[in-house]
């Protein structure tokens, strides 16, 4: 059973690469198709047509696609995300500076996500019909329409310029953790708004669902208590969808802080990548894209690995699955 | 026990509390006030005047290191700064002297001549890399820095550069650096800045803030603030909440619009001045039909710029009907303003046999007031037959539509450039060797090239300035140049702060910020 555990798991790992590498190859493509010149960018335009053409040569532009392929797979397996073109500091530098911020942004929005959004479809698939239920559905439905930057941009009218409660924007003086917890308040509220909504909506069907299986049913018939029913055996089952959502929920957050960084003022890495894709930073481009994809893809294998240890069915089929015949 | 107030102590207390704010209170106030946050909207990324991106870095800068001459306080005219005195000898060499006991910061030591000689000629100086500056042209008129005493040198100029003093010797370009620094440092002169100004690097946080403190080695005047906190906000109506917040004392707004929400808010004001970037819509001369005169006559006739301006910017910029703006030498007063009229429009198409009308592209910046503009165009040429597709770019596809062999495709493009204080730095974009680099309308006209060099060349005001009306002239005769605006420079800031900001907008002098 272990062995076969680890087969699984070797599987998975092997299925991650081949993801981190489909993207690096599509990522050096796209580079490739938009428009815009990097020798420009970095030499500025009083450069001549010599110091270009030296450019292209030591940054290996001037070499067949193939070649520059290669080469570019073989720095990043390698952690060499190559060099900011504008400030000439290594683009993994410029990662590891932001990405913390991106990071804390997209955890401690799922965790207002998780924590609100969970509690909140339970109520509503333990009282369907009721008016609380009613209310959470158009308030669910109501927040995940709306446009996040337009939910951002009221919090910070009402909590920061009404009742003056909130600051505006960055992450406030280093070393002042209190003052930079404040600063994450209504960014990480803004992404974590649609996020609420979705996962009440999700918890609900899919708790109403596990409460109409037969073995709740027979728990009911041996009179254990609703509160234990619900908590201790159905919401087990029913936050496999959830935390499915949970792992892309990640993802789409690290890549999509972009306009909280952007609205608040934050550092992070969608902030990185928008301002180097309108500078046609590439190596920025590159590497910062790269660090997202291989979080992302983390996430959801950390995700999958989950899945068994919530759900013992999960791991012994996989474990058949793996299993030689 | 019980406390009673009586008319004694009421006094005692009134007079105690009057005391106490004649004394103290005004020192707490002003306690808070010893500091200024400014809004940038971007990040600083290289601190090296050479090899700055813009004028965020720009700002800073100046704010850190000196100049020979200086402006003075959002003004065009300037003075010594560091120099004790600075002439212009003839027209290819300038005099100096510098002050003696001015000291860089870090330990580097008394500013000499060979700083003066390292910061200047590094401009034209390929490195290593293979990088130059993109302000070479700043210098590009430069020989040499002669050194003729430990504080004394020459400036020899290849021919006589009556810009030199606006865009390089008193401008950003201007800045003196240590060169002992820039030995030791190498590669991180790109990060450390050395200089000798009203202020000095305290801490830079990328993507956070950065802090200027006063400098207390500087020799002149000392700074009102304390402290300077450059912050990064890219949005403008981030930067107007943190403005109403009091998160931020100062800041541009992109959009003239934003200023009339600030200046009804207690405790905020809002500074406006003319503009001095310029917008316009260039035709590529070199694309059919607009290699046509009367076509490119038609369709300037057929744009309602009044009407473009107030759909984009609610009507709070000036119009703009040459490439000067009236604050530099070589305005064009007597410059046609041209009204529309898509009768004339359609005359000129007909007999151009473009009648039945033709298809183009209009390619802009992807930002709301451009988009906005371009739809009033395709708008307004749709009336005389022209239908406009319109192409909005970001930038970095944006800026390079007009480079090279690919600008032979562009059909029409909405364009904004910076100025600076000298017409020379505004009409260099437009002579023949820029075509594919920054003429993207591809227009040559041998005698634009001519006057360009002769004003560029001159000390003579009033030659440049007749150089100068007779280029506006020629662009004008070619129909490749629809004249928009010259922006508008529209700032918000704490009631208290006294901003300090050049005539171009762009530029702010932290270091002469002040209290209103």
């Amino acid at each position: 059973m272990r062995h076969a555990a680890l087969r699984y798991f070797t599987s998975r790992l092997i299925t991650t690469a081949l993801v981190i590498l489909g993207a690096m190859i599509l990522l050096f493509a796209l580079t490739l198709l938009v428009r815009g010149d990097p020798a420009s960018v970095l030499l500025g335009p009083q450069a001549t047509p010599e110091v270009i053409a030296d450019f292209q040569r030591r940054m290996g532009l001037d070499r067949p696609v193939y070649e520059r392929l290669g080469l570019f797979l073989w720095n990043m397996v390698q952690g060499d995300l190559g060099r900011d073109v504008v400030s000439g500091r290594p683009v993994l530098d410029r990662v590891i500076e932001v990405l913390p911020y991106t990071l804390t942004l997209t955890f401690v929005s799922i965790g207002f996500a998780v924590l609100l959004g969970i509690p909140l479809g339970c109520y509503a698939a333990t009282h369907p019909g009721s008016r609380g239920d009613q209310f959470l559905a158009i308030a669910s439905v109501s927040v995940v329409a709306i446009p996040n930057f337009v939910i951002a941009i009221y919090l910070l009218l009402i909590f920061s310029i009404w009742l003056n409660w909130l600051p505006v924007l960055g992450t406030g003086p280093s070393g002042d953790w209190g003052d930079a917890a404040l600063r994450l308040i209504l960014p990480s509220l803004s992404l974590a708004l649609s996020w609420i909504g979705y996962i009440a909506r999700l918890m609900r069907s899919s708790l109403l669902e596990v409460l109409s299986e037969p073995y709740i049913r027979t728990s009911r018939a041996y009179g254990l208590s609703e509160t234990k029913i619900v908590y201790k055996y159905a919401l087990r089952n029913a936050s496999i969808p959830t935390l499915a959502i949970l792992g892309l929920g990640v993802g789409r957050l690290l890549g999509g802080a972009i306009f909280a960084e952007i609205i608040f003022a934050r550092p992070g890495i969608g902030k990185l990548i928008y301002d180097a894709i309108g500078t046609r930073n590439y190596p920025v481009v590159q590497g910062s894209v790269l660090a997202v994809v291989v979080l992302f893809v983390l996430v959801n294998l950390a995700v999958d690995m989950a899945y068994g240890w919530i759900d013992p069915r999960i791991r012994a089929q996989s474990a058949r699955a793996a299993a030689p015949a | 026990m019980a406390a009673t107030l009586s008319r004694r102590s009421t006094l005692k207390l009134g007079a105690a509390a009057a005391g106490a704010a004649a004394l103290g209170f005004p020192n707490i106030v002003r306690a808070a006030r010893d500091r200024v946050v400014v809004r940038q909207d971007r990040d600083i990324q290289i601190l090296d005047p050479a090899f700055r991106i813009g004028a965020a870095e720009g700002n800073v800068i100046s704010a850190c290191c000196q100049r020979l001459a200086s402006f003075k306080t959002g003004s065009l005219h300037y003075a010594p700064d560091a120099a004790e005195t600075i002439k212009q000898v003839s027209d290819t060499l300038i005099e100096f002297t510098l002050k003696p006991g001015q000291m860089f910061s870090d330990g580097y030591g008394e500013m000499t001549a060979e700083d003066i000689k390292f910061s200047f000629e590094r401009f034209g100086i390929v490195q290593k890399d293979g990088k130059k500056s993109s302000y070479a042209s700043d210098w590009g008129a430069l020989k040499e820095v002669e050194i003729t005493g430990k504080y004394s040198g020459k400036i020899h100029l290849k021919n006589a550069a009556p810009a030199i003093w606006r865009t390089a010797i008193c401008d950003t370009s201007g800045n003196i650096l240590s060169k002992k620094a820039g030995e030791a440092l190498g590669e991180k002169i790109t990060s450390q800045l050395v200089g000798s100004g009203p202020y000095r690097i305290a801490k830079w946080e990328p993507n956070r803030q950065l802090v200027l403190a006063a400098n207390p080695d500087y020799k002149g005047p000392k700074p009102v603030f304390r402290e300077v906190i450059v912050r990064p906000i890219q949005e403008s109506k981030t930067a107007e909440i943190a403005l109403r917040a009091r998160e931020i004392d100062f800041t541009r707004f992109e959009d003239p619009v934003a200023g009339d929400t600030i200046a009804k808010e207690a405790g905020l004001k809002v500074v406006k001045m003319p503009g001095m970037r310029y917008l316009w819509i260039g035709l590529n001369v070199e694309k059919a039909p607009l290699d046509n005169l009367k076509v490119r006559q038609a369709i300037r006739l057929g744009v309602d710029v009044d009407e473009a301006l107030t759909a984009a910017f609610g009507g709070k910029v000036e119009r703009a009907n040459a490439m000067l703006q009236s604050s530099l030498l070589g305005y064009w007063k007597d410059a046609p303003v041209r009204k529309r009229d898509v009768a004339g429009a359609k005359k000129l198409l007909a007999e151009a046999g473009l009648a039945g009308g033709f298809k183009t592209r209009l390619t802009v910046l992807n930002q709301a007031a451009y988009k906005t503009m371009a739809q009033v165009v395709q708008s307004n040429l749709a009336e005389i037959g022209v239908t406009v597709e319109i192409e909005a770019l970001d930038g970095g596809s944006y800026w390079s539509v007009g480079k090279g062999d690919v600008g032979k495709n562009l059909d029409m493009s909405l364009q904004l450039f910076s100025a600076k204080m000298d017409p020379s730095f505004t009409s260099q974009w437009f002579v023949s060797e820029q075509v594919g680099v920054w003429n993207w309308q591809r227009w040559t006209n041998p005698e634009y090239d001519k006057l360009h060099v002769l004003a560029a060349s001159t000390n003579d005001e009033a030659e440049r300035g007749k150089a100068m009306i007779r280029m506006q002239q020629l662009m004008d005769d070619s129909a490749a140049f629809i004249w928009l605006t010259y922006d508008s420079a529209v700032f918000g800031a704490a009631a208290w702060v006294k901003p300090a900001i050049l005539p171009n907008g762009t530029d702010w002098q932290f270091g002469l910020f002040g209290e209103a």
